[in-house]
């Protein structure tokens, strides 16, 4: 079971190059941004010379929620670009292999079927949002850098102005939980593009969102209640491992970020591993993922398509 | 003699559609079997089950597994073309070759890069710039490098032109058999195969209509190629199928000794195609 996994984790890679492709992509994007944004204030000396002196202002613990902030909004950007990333992927996993028949090829190897399901469960969940946390490390670096770069050319130190204050070892840390704890979060919708994926004959993508945004509205209309709705959208904006802050699984919440004291006391302090790994939340979630994906292996295996 | 696979009373339904009507044949090592019947007969279906990609009714064995429940042990002993060009269209000749080294325990890459050697295959090529030949060799330079005790191929040469066909079942004859192994296969491209088969095997509408080894088919079945007086003679004996060929009739007989035809005509033993058209058409008559 373990041993084939490496060889299908890097087929993976191999089909979807997108999985690294993208996250760099927007990484660029986030980089060309920051140069233009400070192109853009070079313009004008005023403007400069009032930022400059804002940050020499500013108090430490003041600083290093800034910049947490900003690290923060680049690894919610990227997360947002993972995240449709992933659910393409796991849209496409299971049935373009059928589209093109090449299923047939991947069954004649001695690989079974929960081997190749689990190793795309193993892409979304882990591979991808690693891949993407990597690449926000080095967006932050370079973002940093250059930022470095104009306030040197503008007559400030960098080093006391940015580096000696930014937390960066916290940010890693709590980035890296977070790139870890959302896609468990998000797993059952993880397990149920898989199951779509499995099954449908067209359309994955329709299919796959079409009862995600019906159901909850039927029940809302038939009987009232909204039991769906909390359960598929209450997901995806509420999320248990960033302590006080509201943060969502796609990112922290600006205002709460904005919010003077939110950060001061470091975002470390606000990370709560404990209350996550002990949600109910989080455990219904593994559990659904666990059985939509079951039913992904069991029809790859039992649906004969002839 | 030890039979590779075993099948007892195998049948598969599709709905209302009987696709295998209790199926019932062994396969022993070191046969080359030939699997032969018109589209829709079952062949596919049959090849499907002795793989353990589809589920069946009766009993079924293939080197010693159940194949639909045992599929992970079953594969690490076989080979298979399915059908053909169904390589991902994505992947790279080398990234595909690194694919089944990484995954196959009896895969040889040296065997398999020396067959691609010989083709014009680019290494590094994907397989979407490769022509439906050249998929094809590739693909057959794989499952052949795969030291199997079975190699089933459902129509392995299919959009194939001649010289590689010729050269494909040469090569699989010369460097890939031996007693220890077995191979099953399916093509509409009879006249190709015949000479390599050990046994033969047809099929049609779910049920095995003939299963002999080629060597016992002379003493089974002959051909009579006569006209006139004779042949009404000749009909008496109650031949499975006749044909015309230039003005001439020509009866297939079973089961008839060659020496209460001799005389009526020119006797000869049937080649596979024409005898599967009789074996075929004859019981539809």
């Amino acid at each position: 079971m373990i041993a084939n996994q490496l060889p299908l984790l890097r087929r993976e890679l191999w089909e979807h190059r997108a999985i690294y492709v993208t996250p760099l992509v927007i990484g660029l994007l986030i980089a060309l941004m920051a140069i233009t944004g400070q192109a853009t204030i070079s313009a004008n000396h005023h403007v400069v010379e009032l930022a400059l002196w804002g940050a020499a202002y500013m108090e430490e613990a003041q600083r290093a929620a800034m910049i947490t902030a900003m690290t923060f909004g680049i690894a919610g950007l990227l997360a947002l670009a993972m995240l449709a990333l992933a659910v393409f992927y796991c849209l496409d996993a299971l049935y373009a292999e059928r589209k093109d028949r090449s299923i047939l090829f991947w069954r004649s190897m001695p690989v079974t079927d929960a081997e190749t399901v689990v190793s795309k469960l193993v892409t979304a969940l882990f591979v991808i949002p690693l891949v993407t946390c990597a690449v926000t490390f080095a967006t932050h670096l370079v973002v940093l850098a250059t930022a470095s770069a104009w306030m040197a050319v503008h007559g400030a130190n960098p080093w006391d102005l940015l580096w000696s204050t930014a937390p960066l070892g916290e940010i890693w840390l709590a980035t890296l939980a977070f790139f870890i704890g959302m896609p468990l979060w998000l797993s059952p919708f993880a397990g149920w593009f898989l199951l779509v994926s499995a099954w449908t004959r067209r359309s994955p993508l329709l299919l796959g969102f079409l009862p995600i945004v019906v159901l909850p509205m039927l029940e809302k209309s038939l009987i009232g209640s909204r039991v769906l709705a909390d359960a598929f959208f209450q997901r995806s904006v509420e999320m248990p491992l960033f302590r006080g802050l509201g943060a969502g699984p796609f990112m922290l919440r600006g205002d709460a970020l904005l919010e003077g004291d939110a950060l001061s006391s470091g975002i470390l302090s606000r990370l709560d591993v404990a209350g996550f790994v002990t949600s109910p939340g989080l455990w219904l979630g593994l559990l659904a993922c666990a059985l939509l994906t079951a039913g992904a292996i069991w029809l790859r295996r039992y649906r004969d398509d002839s | 003699m030890t039979s590779l696979v075993s099948a007892r009373n195998v049948s598969k339904h599709y709905g209302s559609v009987r696709a295998l009507d209790r199926v019932s044949f062994d396969v022993e090592k070191g046969r080359i079997l030939g699997l032969i019947g018109p589209n829709g007969a079952g062949k596919t279906t049959l090849l499907k089950a002795i793989l353990g990609l589809t589920d069946c009714q009766g009993e079924l064995s293939v080197l010693g597994f159940d194949p639909f429940r045992e599929r992970k042990q079953l594969m690490q002993n076989i080979s298979f073309i399915a059908d053909v060009a169904v390589l991902p269209r994505w992947i790279r000749v080398d990234q595909l070759l690194d694919f089944v080294t990484a995954i196959h325990p009896r895969f040889s890459r040296a065997r398999a890069q020396s067959v691609l050697a010989r083709t014009k295959v680019p290494p590094r090529a994907k397989v979407r710039a490769l022509s439906k030949g050249m998929v094809t060799q590739l693909h057959l330079s794989i499952i052949t490098a795969i030291d199997a005790e079975l190699l089933v191929l459902d129509e392995p040469t299919l959009g194939l032109d001649i010289l590689f066909r010729k050269e494909f079942y040469a090569n699989l004859l010369d460097d890939y058999f031996d007693e220890e192994r077995t191979i099953l296969v399916t093509t509409h491209q009879v006249e190709e195969v015949e000479n390599l088969l050990t046994d033969v095997m047809f099929i049609n509408d779910g049920r095995i209509v003939l299963e002999a080894a080629m060597e016992a088919l002379p003493e089974r079945y002959v051909e009579l190629m006569t006209s006139g007086e004779n042949a009404e003679r000749a009909r008496q004996l109650n031949p499975i199928f006749e044909r015309d060929v230039f003005g001439k009739k020509v009866l297939t007989f079973e089961g008839v000794a060659r020496e209460r035809l001799r005389g009526l005509g020119e006797l000869r033993t049937p080649g596979i195609a024409d005898l599967f058209v009789a074996k075929i058409k004859g019981a539809a008559a």
